[in-house]
């Protein structure tokens, strides 16, 4: 490695360095601190994730910087900026959480800062040593947040399981990138991408063998059938707003790793390595598209909690991102990853504010008639399953819209792929309105009381729900900035308004 | 902002004040705030109706193609306009939608549960319902196509009566199977002609290039877009939701499910599967058909043996709409012309017809027609008027469904889709089975001895059933006495889609 391409520029690392310094000062803040504030650590918090958002948003040149350690494209913009909105939604509900649960505040914050810090990583990440640090950071803080509440025993066993099940998959992960390495002399993956490219591989099969390994291991963590037996288990037990939190912001970093590593790495047909590669992981993606797609939303029909029904159904959400994924076009992974982290963690805010402390009431049973008892809840409750439905106007159906309309016009014959995911979602309608059955046409169960409902709390609902129509609504400017593909370029010309006739 | 924009928001508007009002009005007394959240909701929907009327001014009946609206970029990133107007088929379902809004909430008036959040969806399911009728973009068309399903969802699922749950689901579920698969059509449509969501331009390019799509492809996509529509209208055999979500829905749900929401789908059909696919339009059409005389008739036959006065009429509304499928696949400019005027004459007709059932079923909480018997001596401003009503749907001279029924059979027994003729004169015997059913209905509800001592202390409309129920009878005769006032403006739109079936592409140009 030589000096001079190190290529040194710490703004390219703001956001990360925002993060963690703002998760070491809340240590301080709590140790300095007579009596736990959960106001300050939460205002704290806020602040470090808003500025790291102004600076992710900021980021106008790519580049890459640190020898290829950290890249600035727009995967890591888009991603980045759905990570953050996570984690200031996470940090506006954890307020509420901690003080309803009788728990320690400081460490939760500092989690969530740590967590975060991990996940950027995680998308800026040009080297698999990066991906595999970030990774590691933000899986260890998920795994002592999911045991946050350590007095019970299902939040013990979701720890536990994520914990073993999360190592099992890092550990193939990082064997795949040895293996990887083996085969083409470099961790950075631009380089990966060239020596396949220039046909330098030592041994293809070992290319091949890491390549899939990898896949497994990413399979794993963004819970893709036939990996997917941890998640229902694991977001059952957690604590609702951990669930919320770790259902969405982990994906979507991952993903967006996922993508660097197969769409920008594992992209070249230009030697025949290459272009088995290429075409061996496409078809296995589509595939494992469909069983995830399927496996998810067949699964979800039956489940009585509605924690691990939502589980199902991000496993479902996997499958319709994973059609937009073999596509190779990331705009609308990128576009799907953010509205379904909207809708999936503002669900997730109303069933914990409906659970109250201790999870006590997630049965879809216990919902039974609370729909005008408690309407502000209920209809943006149901609004989220609606669009996680995919019924228009919501984010919902704009990404799977747009997902869908880019794989039908793929070069790899994706249109089975595409009427596969349709009858999917046509699936899926009848689990994601059971729940709205239950609190609207039901008679009410006795015994309800209305929650309480947090200024943080509302402000996250409030956030939530606005994201949600804006990106149902109006998505051009984000899709335009994402520089969607087709159609964007010739539609733009024709842009005045025509008034016709009068 | 154009007239088209202004009507089909309006009601959206008036749905941010009421929520706005109720917010900051929350305390008080709750009668008091529920009778001025339907005040709010009946003027919202009035001014509606009377901004829409300002269209009908303004609408020219030379041009064939939409006029008055705008287009605008709406998704540049995926090729969608904002593009709205209308033309001379979605002109009077636009004005009947408005027109029967006001009504359908003096219907409701009577309802006491959640009045606030029940005002709000009918007030969300209007700007849906107008949305559909002026959407010229494929993308916004099915946008305001879904927003129609969630409101009507709650509509029938909270307010509606025993089984409202399961008549709930299977409404959703049926409409939902159907969109999706035609989002995908909309999807390979959008492709196929070069990367377009505009229906105007669709139409124009599939016209003068009809290889755009490969011949087999078209037959699946018609099928797509078919299987959505038919659902919707309902074409026997897909017609099974239609009964338990009429039985089940509140009296407006019915009003507007019959009257607005049915016709989205004989709209659809005329909108995209004729002129998108004229070749595969043709070819199915004696299918279609036989499905549509099919309906005819095994609508008339259920809807006689109904012991359910509004399971009656629901039945009724799939015997009608199979006229009105009949007249559209039939390819002439009459019967299409007769199918477009039997969809606003449905509308009026069935929607006063569940109004009537749902006044009496207001005082007696029963609809079976056995319970009944003589009441037309107690009541007999309401017997009247449904006299007049049940007339006008089996189709007599002068009142609105007879032009609608006499023009479509005239225009099939002319048509040159094979069997047309065997088709006309099985058709026409639905309009008999008609007049039975409504007939024996009214002589068993209506006339005779007052049989059941319940019914004697019944009482006549009060002023706001009347205000609900006399415009639809004034339209009713309008209709059926004037039918060029309505025909005229959608001569030239109708013909266009003839013509683009018949093959001869008369380019419709979007007038400037």
């Amino acid at each position: 490695m030589q000096l001079e391409n190190l290529n040194l520029n710490y703004w390219a690392i703001t956001p990360e360095i925002i993060t963690s310094v703002t998760g070491v000062l809340l240590m301080l803040v709590d140790a300095v601190q007579k009596r736990a504030e959960r106001k300050a650590n939460a205002i704290v918090s806020l602040i470090g994730l808003v500025l790291a958002l102004v600076a992710v948003i900021g980021f106008r040149t790519p580049g890459s910087y640190f020898s290829g350690m950290v890249e600035i494209d727009q995967i890591r913009v888009f991603f980045s900026a759905t990570i953050l909105i996570v984690a200031i939604i996470a940090v506006l509900l954890a307020s509420q959480f901690v003080r309803d649960e009788g728990l320690p505040p400081g460490e939760f914050f500092t989690l969530i800062m740590f967590a975060t810090a991990g996940m950027l990583m995680l998308a800026s990440a040009g080297d698999l040593v990066m991906v595999f640090l970030g990774l590691e950071i933000a899986s260890i803080t998920t795994y002592v947040m999911a045991g946050y509440r350590r007095y019970d025993l299902r939040a013990n066993e979701s720890s536990l399981k994520y914990f073993l099940l999360g190592s099992f998959a890092t550990a193939f992960l990082l064997y795949g990138m040895a293996l990887v390495y083996g085969a083409t002399g470099t961790t950075n993956i631009q380089k990966i991408g060239q020596a396949i490219a220039a046909d330098q591989v030592n041994y293809p099969a070992l290319l091949l063998v890491g390549a899939a390994m990898m896949l497994v291991g990413f399979g794993f963590k963004i819970a893709s059938a036939p990996f997917h037996l941890w998640t229902p288990d694991v977001y059952e037990g957690a604590p609702t707003i951990v669930t919320g939190f770790m259902s969405t912001g982990p994906k979507a970093a991952v993903f967006a790793a996922f993508l660097r590593v197969f769409v920008n790495g594992f992209n070249t047909t230009a030697s025949p390595v290459g272009m088995e590669l290429h075409s061996t992981w496409i078809n296995t993606l589509a595939i494992i598209a469909l069983i995830t797609m399927t496996v998810g939303n067949v699964i979800a029909i039956s489940q009585k909690n509605i924690k691990r029904m939502l589980a199902y159904s991000s496993i479902a959400h996997a499958g319709y991102a994973l059609v937009g994924f073999v596509t190779g076009e990331y705009a609308s992974v990128a576009f799907y990853m953010l509205a379904y982290s909207l809708m999936t963690v503002g669900a997730f805010a109303v069933i914990q504010l409906l659970a109250r402390a201790g999870d006590q009431k997630v049965e879809i049973a216990d919902y039974a008639g609370i729909g005008f008892e408690a309407p502000a809840l209920t209809f943006s409750l149901s609004i989220f399953l609606l669009s996680l439905a995919g019924i228009p106007p919501t984010a919902g159906f704009m990404s799977k819209f747009f997902v869908f309309k880019t794989a039908w016009d793929s070069d790899y014959r994706l249109k089975w792929l595409v009427v596969a995911a349709v009858v999917n979602s046509i699936i899926s309608i009848y689990y994601y309105i059971y729940p709205i059955v239950v609190m609207f046409f039901r008679p009410l169960a006795p015994g309800f009381v209305r929650p309480r409902v947090s200024l943080g709390a509302t402000i996250a609902l409030i956030l939530t729900l606005l994201g949600t129509f804006y990106l149902g609504i109006l998505p051009n400017r984000l899709m335009k900035a994402m520089g969607s593909g087709s159609g964007g370029a010739q539609s733009s010309q024709i842009g005045q308004t025509q008034v016709i006739n009068r | 902002m154009d007239i088209i924009t202004l009507t089909t928001f309006l009601p959206l508007v008036g749905a941010v004040v009421l929520l706005l009002y109720s917010v900051l009005a929350s305390r008080g007394d709750q009668e008091k705030l529920d009778n001025q959240y339907r005040w709010i909701t009946l003027i919202a929907t009035t001014v509606t109706f009377l901004v829409s009327l300002d269209i009908v001014r303004r609408f020219d009946a030379s041009i064939a193609g939409t006029q008055l609206g705008q287009k605008r970029p709406w998704i540049g990133a995926l090729g969608a306009y904002y593009f709205v107007g209308v033309d001379g088929i979605s002109l009077w379902l636009v004005l009947l939608t408005t027109f029967l809004m006001p009504i359908s909430v003096l219907a409701s008036w009577h309802i006491v549960k959640r009045v606030r959040e029940y005002m709000l969806f009918m007030l969300v399911l209007e700007t849906g319902m107008i949305g559909v009728f002026v959407s010229f973009d494929m993308l916004l068309f099915y946008l305001f196509f879904e927003i129609t399903l969630i409101p009507m969802y709650f509509l029938i699922g909270v307010w509606g009566a025993d089984r409202r749950i399961y008549a709930a689901i299977k409404f959703v579920i049926y409409t939902v199977v159907g969109s999706l698969l035609m989002l995908v059509a909309i999807i390979a449509v959008y492709f196929y002609c070069g990367n377009t969501f505009d229906i105007v331009e669709i139409t124009n390019r599939l016209a003068s290039n009809p290889a755009l799509i490969p011949g087999s492809v078209k037959f699946w996509l018609w099928m797509a877009f078919a299987l959505a529509f038919f659902i919707k209208v309902p074409l026997f055999p897909f017609h099974t939701w239609l009964p338990d979500a009429h039985v089940e829905a509140p009296t407006a749900g019915s009003i507007i499910l019959a009257g607005i929401l049915l016709k989205i789908g004989t709209y659809g059909l005329m909108r995209f599967n004729l002129p998108f696919f004229p070749d595969v339009s043709q070819r199915l059409a004696p299918w279609v058909m036989t499905f549509a005389v099919i309906g005819i008739i095994y609508g008339a036959l259920v809807a006689m043996v109904q012991p359910d006065m509004k399971k009656l009429v629901a039945y009724s509304s799939v015997s009608h709409l199979g006229f009105v499928v009949m007249g559209i696949f039939a390819f002439t400019e009459t019967a299409m012309q007769g199918a477009l005027y039997q969809m606003l004459a449905h509308g009026i007709s069935t929607g006063a017809l569940f109004l009537c059932v749902g006044i009496i079923y207001e005082r007696r909480h029963t609809r079976l027609i056995e319970e009944f018997g003589g009441i037309g001596a107690l009541m007999p401003q309401y017997s009247t008027m449904f006299l007049i009503i049940s007339l006008s749907s089996l189709g007599l001279p002068l009142l609105n469904g007879f032009i609608g029924e006499f023009l479509i059979l005239l225009g099939t027994f002319s048509s040159t889709v094979p069997h047309a003729k065997m088709f006309a004169v099985v058709g026409a015997l639905g309009v008999i089975l008609s007049a039975v059913y409504l007939l024996w209905m009214l002589q068993r509800v209506m006339f005779g001895e007052i049989t059941n001592k319940e019914n004697a202390e019944l009482e006549d409309m009060d002023a706001r059933e009347k205000w609900a129920l006399v415009p639809l009878v004034v339209m009713a005769i309008v209709m059926g006495v004037a039918p060029m006032l309505f025909l005229r403006s959608s001569e030239k739109s109708v013909n266009s889609v003839k013509e683009a079936v018949a093959g001869k592409p008369a380019k419709v140009a979007v007038s400037r």
